[in-house]
C-alpha cells in the first residue's frame, strides 16, 4: 500500500530556533497516524508547513507521490488535504448549515457571470451543493441544529462541525489537530468511533494530532511522538508507550520528578 | 414639499446607494475597510463626462451616447482598481486601508490639477442625463446582481474570507482572488454612480469627491448594517433623506454620524437590519436562526437542571 | 547649493512634524496592532487646546504646552476606552476597530466645527519669526525648537522603552500580547500608558503645527501623510516613522521647491505606491508572521 503522505527531512527555523528539526514519517493509505509530544514539540507546525500555511527552511513533502512545498494552502486542500484547527476556527457568525455548504464550493465550477445571471449551470450545481451539504449534515448528525448559528453550538459540537467541514472538501487526507480537547470521556469515545467511521465511509487517511493518550492508543494504528522539534520515536502504540525516550519526556527522569 | 424637490432627493438616494451596494460588497460582506471610494466614484465620472461631453464645450470631450459613458467610467474605475488590489490586497489589512486612504486624496490631488477637466475650478457643461427612472432602473440591476452574486458560493466565499480568513484559504479559498473580485466590483459600481452622478450635477468638481465622500458612504453602509443589501438600500433612503430633513442641525449631522458610528460597532455592528435581509427568504432565514438558538437555550438550561452531559 | 541646504533644512523642519505625528501612531500599531486612525483628530484638538491655553487663559508658553499635552494625554486615553475597549473584549475582528476609530476621527473634527467653528486660528506669536542665521542659510527659530523638542520628546520615549520595566513590558507586549497576559502582566494598564504616551506626542505635535501654520478642524487630514510616512518608515518601527518622516518631508520639499508645489502633496502617495510594490515592510519594518 503507497504512502498518502511523504514527509522527510523536514525543518523549520524562525530566526534561530528550530521549530521542527529534521523529521521525517509517512501516512500509509488509508491509515490514521497520531502525532503526539509534549507542547511546544512542534506538532501544529508540521501541519502548517504540510498545509501550506508556513514556508518549510528544509525538507520535503509529498502528497500522493507529488510534492505540495511552495503550494499555497488553497490549492493544498483543493489536492485533497484539509484540517481543523486547535483553536476552532468555524465561521462563527454563519449558520451550521452556511458552514458547511460554503466548504463544498470547490464541488461546484459556475463562475460569476453564471451567478450573476442565474444561468442553467449555476441553477443545476447550486442544488447539487445544496444536497451535498444536507447529506454531509445528516451523515454526521447535525441536522437538527442546521440552522443554528455555529457560534452558539455547544463546544462538542462545535468541534464536529469543524471536521464536518473539512470532509466537504472531498480530502483523502484529514489533519485534525486537538480534536478531542476539552471533551470528556463520554464525547472522547463517541469522537474515536466518529474518525474510525469517518475513515471507513469517505475512504481517506487520518494523521490526528492529540493529547489525549486514550484517542491516540485506540484509534491509531501508528504513532510519531515529537519532542522539541525533533522525532523521538514512532511505532505501534505497545513500542510507544513502552519507549524510555517517550516515557521521560512525558514525565520526566527519575531524578528530576 | 413639491415633487421636484422629493425626486431631486430619491436621485441622489439612488445614485449614493450605487456606490453603496458596491462598498458593501467589499466592506459588508468580504470585510475589506476602504477610505478611498470617492476616488473611484471620480474616475467614473471624469471618464463618463469625458466620453459624453461635447467637443464644442470641453475640447477632448467625444460627445458620445450615455451608455457609452457608464461603460467607460465602470471600466476605468475598474482598471485602476486591479492595479491598487494587485499592491495592497496580498498585505495585511493595514496597508490596504492606508493606501485606500492615499488613492481616495491621491486621485483628488491628481485631478485638481488637470487642466482638461477645468482642474480645482471644476468641469461645466456635461449633458444632463440622469433620469429618475434611469437611475432606478441601475438600482435595481444593481440590487439584483449584488444578491445574485452574494447567494452564489463566490459570494460565500468572501463571506468566508471576512470570517475567518485562514480557515477560508484551508477551505481551499483562494482569498487573495476573492478580495480582489470584491474589490474590482465595488470599484465599478462606484465608477457607475460617479457617471449617473456627474450627469446628473451637470458640473464636476474634485472637491466633491473628497474623504468626507468616501466616509459618507461607509457610514451608510454601517448603519444599514454590515451584510445586509436591504440595509444599505435603507440606509442610502435613508441617510440621504435625513440631511434634508435636518437642514437645520446640519452641522451637528457629522458629530451623530461619528458618534452613531462609535455605537453600532460596540454595540449593534450587524446596524439597523442585523444582518437580516427584508426579504421573503431573509425573513424566513432569520426566524428559523431565531427558533433554532432559542431551542439550544431551553437543551442548555434542561441539561443544566437535569443531566449533564453536552455531546 | 546655498538654495539645496535651505530646502534641506526646510524638509527637516516640516520632517519633524510628521515625525511626532507618526511616532505616536506607530507606537500604537506595534503594541496593539491596529492603525489608530483618529490619532489626527486628537492631534487637531492638541492644536486647539494650545491654542485656548495661550488666548482665553493667556497661560505662559510651557503651561500652554504642558495643559495641551494633558488635555489630548487624557483625550487619547478616553478615546481607547470609548471606542476601542469594547471591542477588544468582544475579540471582535479588525474591522470593526477600523470603523469605530474612523467613527471617533469624524466625531471629534466636527464636534469642534459644530462648537468652536470651521474658522482658521492663528497662534499669537510666542517665538519670535527672525530666523537665526548661518551663514548663507536661515533656519527658523520655531522650527529650531520644534526639532529640538522632538528630539527630547523622542529620546525619552525610546529611553521610557528601553531602560525601565514598564517599556520592557510594553516592548514584551508589542511581540505578543496575548503571552504577556499570561504571564501575569496588567495588559490592560499597558495599553492605557501606550495610548496615553501616543496622546502626549500628539498634544506636541499639534501645538507645534498649529505654531507652525494654523489652527483648524481638519489637522486630522495632514496626518495621512504621516500614516505615509509611518509605512515608509516601517510599520510598528518607531525609528522607522522618524526616518520615514524625516525623507518625506525632505523630498517634499525638495519637489516643491525644484520641480512644482503643486505636486508636493502628491509625492507622499507616489512613494506610498513604491513602498507597497518594492518593499512593504518598509525601511527598517519588522516582518510579523500569522501564528495558525
Amino acid at each position: 500500500m503507497a504512502d498518502i503522505l511523504e514527509i522527510s527531512h523536514l525543518t523549520k527555523r524562525f530566526g534561530g530556533l528550530a521549530a521542527v528539526n529534521d523529521v521525517s514519517f509517512s501516512v500509509p493509505e488509508g491509515g490514521i497516524v497520531g502525532l503526539i509530544g509534549p507542547n511546544g514539540a512542534g506538532k501544529t507546525t508540521i501541519f502548517n508547513l504540510i498545509t501550506g500555511v508556513y514556508s518549510l527552511t528544509e525538507g520535503a513533502v509529498k502528497f500522493k507521490g507529488q510534492s505540495v512545498v511552495g503550494l499555497p494552502p488553497y490549492k493544498i486542500a483543493d489536492l485533497g488535504i484539509t484540517r481543523t484547527f486547535q483553536n476552532i476556527r468555524l465561521f462563527k457568525n454563519l449558520t451550521v448549515f452556511e458552514n458547511v455548504l460554503t466548504a463544498c464550493h470547490l464541488s461546484a465550477t459556475y463562475n460569476i457571470a453564471e451567478s450573476i445571471f442565474r444561468l442553467p449551470r449555476f441553477r443545476k450545481e447550486e442544488k447539487a451543493l445544496v444536497e451535498k451539504a444536507e447529506k454531509l449534515l445528516e451523515i454526521m448528525g447535525l441536522t437538527d441544529r442546521r440552522d443554528l448559528v455555529a457560534n452558539n453550538l455547544p463546544y462538542g459540537m462545535q468541534r464536529r462541525l469543524e471536521i464536518v467541514r473539512a470532509l466537504a472538501l472531498d480530502p483523502e487526507l484529514l489533519l485534525l489537530d486537538e480534536p478531542a480537547a476539552g471533551m470528556n470521556p463520554d464525547e472522547t469515545e463517541h469522537l474515536m468511533k466518529l474518525i474510525v467511521r469517518i475513515r471507513d465511509e469517505f475512504k481517506l487517511s487520518v494523521l490526528v494530532i492529540e493529547h489525549h493518550m486514550d484517542l491516540i492508543m485506540g484509534v491509531c494504528e501508528h504513532i510519531v511522538v515529537l519532542n522539541f522539534g525533533l522525532k523521538l520515536a514512532e511505532g505501534g502504540a505497545d513500542e510507544v508507550a513502552n519507549n524510555p525516550k517517550v516515557i521521560e519526556a512525558y514525565l520526566g527522569t527519575t531524578e528530576e520528578a | 414639499m413639491d415633487w421636484t424637490y422629493i425626486q431631486g432627493i430619491l436621485m441622489l438616494a439612488g445614485i449614493n446607494l450605487i456606490a453603496v451596494l458596491g462598498l458593501s460588497l467589499l466592506t459588508g460582506f468580504t470585510g475589506l475597510f476602504s477610505f478611498g471610494h470617492a476616488g473611484f466614484m471620480a474616475i467614473g465620472a471624469f471618464v463618463g463626462a469625458l466620453m459624453t461631453v461635447s467637443p464644442t464645450t470641453t475640447p477632448a470631450g467625444l460627445g458620445l451616447p450615455f451608455f457609452v459613458g457608464v461603460i467607460a467610467g465602470g471600466a476605468a474605475a475598474g482598471i485602476v482598481s486591479y492595479f491598487l488590489g494587485r499592491i495592497t490586497l496580498n498585505l495585511k489589512g493595514d496597508y490596504f486601508c492606508i493606501a485606500t486612504l492615499g488613492f481616495g486624496e491621491a486621485t483628488r490631488l491628481v485631478l485638481n490639477n488637470v487642466q482638461v477637466f477645468g482642474g480645482a475650478r471644476g468641469w461645466p457643461g456635461i449633458p444632463y442625463k440622469s433620469t429618475l427612472p434611469a437611475i432606478i432602473l441601475v438600482d435595481v440591476l444593481a440590487v439584483v446582481f449584488l444578491a445574485n452574486l452574494v447567494k452564489s458560493r463566490h459570494g460565500r466565499n468572501m463571506i468566508a474570507v471576512r470570517e475567518e480568513e485562514l480557515a477560508a484559504q484551508i477551505s481551499g479559498i483562494n482569498v487573495f482572488r476573492y478580495k480582489m473580485i470584491a474589490l474590482i466590483v465595488s470599484a465599478v459600481y462606484a465608477g457607475v454612480a460617479g457617471v449617473f452622478f456627474a450627469h446628473y450635477m451637470t458640473f464636476l468638481q474634485p472637491k466633491m469627491f473628497s474623504m468626507t465622500k468616501s466616509t459618507e458612504l461607509t457610514i451608510i453602509v454601517i448603519f444599514g448594517g454590515l451584510g445586509s443589501i436591504s440595509g444599505s438600500v435603507l440606509g442610502a433612503l435613508l441617510l440621504t433623506a435625513l440631511p434634508e430633513i435636518l437642514r437645520a442641525f446640519e452641522i451637528w449631522r457629522l458629530v451623530f454620524y461619528g458618534a452613531a458610528v462609535i455605537l453600532i460597532m460596540i454595540s449593534r455592528p450587524k446596524g439597523l437590519m442585523g444582518g437580516m435581509e427584508l426579504t421573503p427568504a431573509g425573513i424566513r432565514k432569520a426566524r428559523m436562526e431565531r427558533k433554532a438558538r432559542l431551542e439550544a437555550l431551553k437543551e442548555m438550561k434542561n441539561g443544566q437542571d437535569g443531566e449533564g452531559s453536552n455531546g | 547649493m546655498t538654495q539645496f541646504l535651505q530646502q534641506l533644512i526646510n524638509g527637516l523642519s516640516i520632517g519633524s512634524v510628521y515625525a511626532l505625528m507618526a511616532v505616536g501612531y506607530s507606537l500604537v500599531y506595534s503594541i496593539m496592532n491596529f492603525s489608530n486612525f483618529a490619532h489626527g483628530g486628537v492631534i487637531m484638538l492638541g492644536a486647539y487646546f494650545g491654542y485656548f491655553a495661550l488666548t482665553l487663559l493667556k497661560l505662559p508658553f510651557i503651561a500652554a504646552v504642558l495643559l495641551a499635552t494633558v488635555g489630548t494625554t487624557l483625550l487619547a486615553i478616553l478615546v481607547e476606552r470609548v471606542a476601542y475597549k469594547p471591542l477588544r473584549e468582544r475579540n471582535a475582528p479588525f474591522l470593526y476597530f477600523i470603523i469605530s476609530a474612523m467613527g471617533a476621527s469624524i466625531l471629534l473634527e466636527n464636534i469642534v466645527i459644530a462648537t468652536i467653528g470651521p474658522t482658521f486660528r492663528t497662534y499669537p506669536q510666542v517665538i519670535e519669526r527672525i530666523p537665526i542665521k548661518l551663514g548663507p542659510l536661515a533656519i527658523g527659530r520655531l522650527d529650531l525648537l520644534m526639532f529640538f523638542i522632538s528630539a527630547i520628546c523622542l529620546g525619552g520615549l525610546i529611553l521610557f522603552i528601553e531602560k525601565t520595566k514598564m517599556g520592557k513590558a510594553i516592548q514584551a507586549a508589542a511581540y505578543n500580547i496575548k503571552a504577556c497576559a499570561l504571564m501575569g502582566v496588567n495588559t490592560d494598564k499597558i495599553i492605557l500608558i501606550v495610548f496615553g504616551l501616543g496622546g502626549f506626542l500628539a498634544g506636541v505635535a499639534g501645538v507645534f503645527f498649529g505654531m507652525k501654520y494654523t489652527v483648524y478642524p481638519q489637522i486630522g487630514n495632514i496626518t495621512t501623510k504621516s500614516f505615509v510616512a509611518a509605512v515608509f518608515g516601517g510599520l510598528g518601527s518607531l525609528p522607522g516613522a522618524v526616518v520615514g518622516s524625516v525623507i518625506l518631508g525632505i523630498i517634499e520639499t525638495l519637489v516643491a521647491g525644484y520641480i512644482s508645489s503643486q505636486y508636493r502633496d502628491l509625492i507622499a502617495f507616489v512613494i506610498l505606491i513604491g513602498v507597497l510594490i518594492f518593499r512593504p515592510t518598509g525601511i527598517m519594518g519588522k516582518n510579523t508572521v500569522d501564528k495558525a
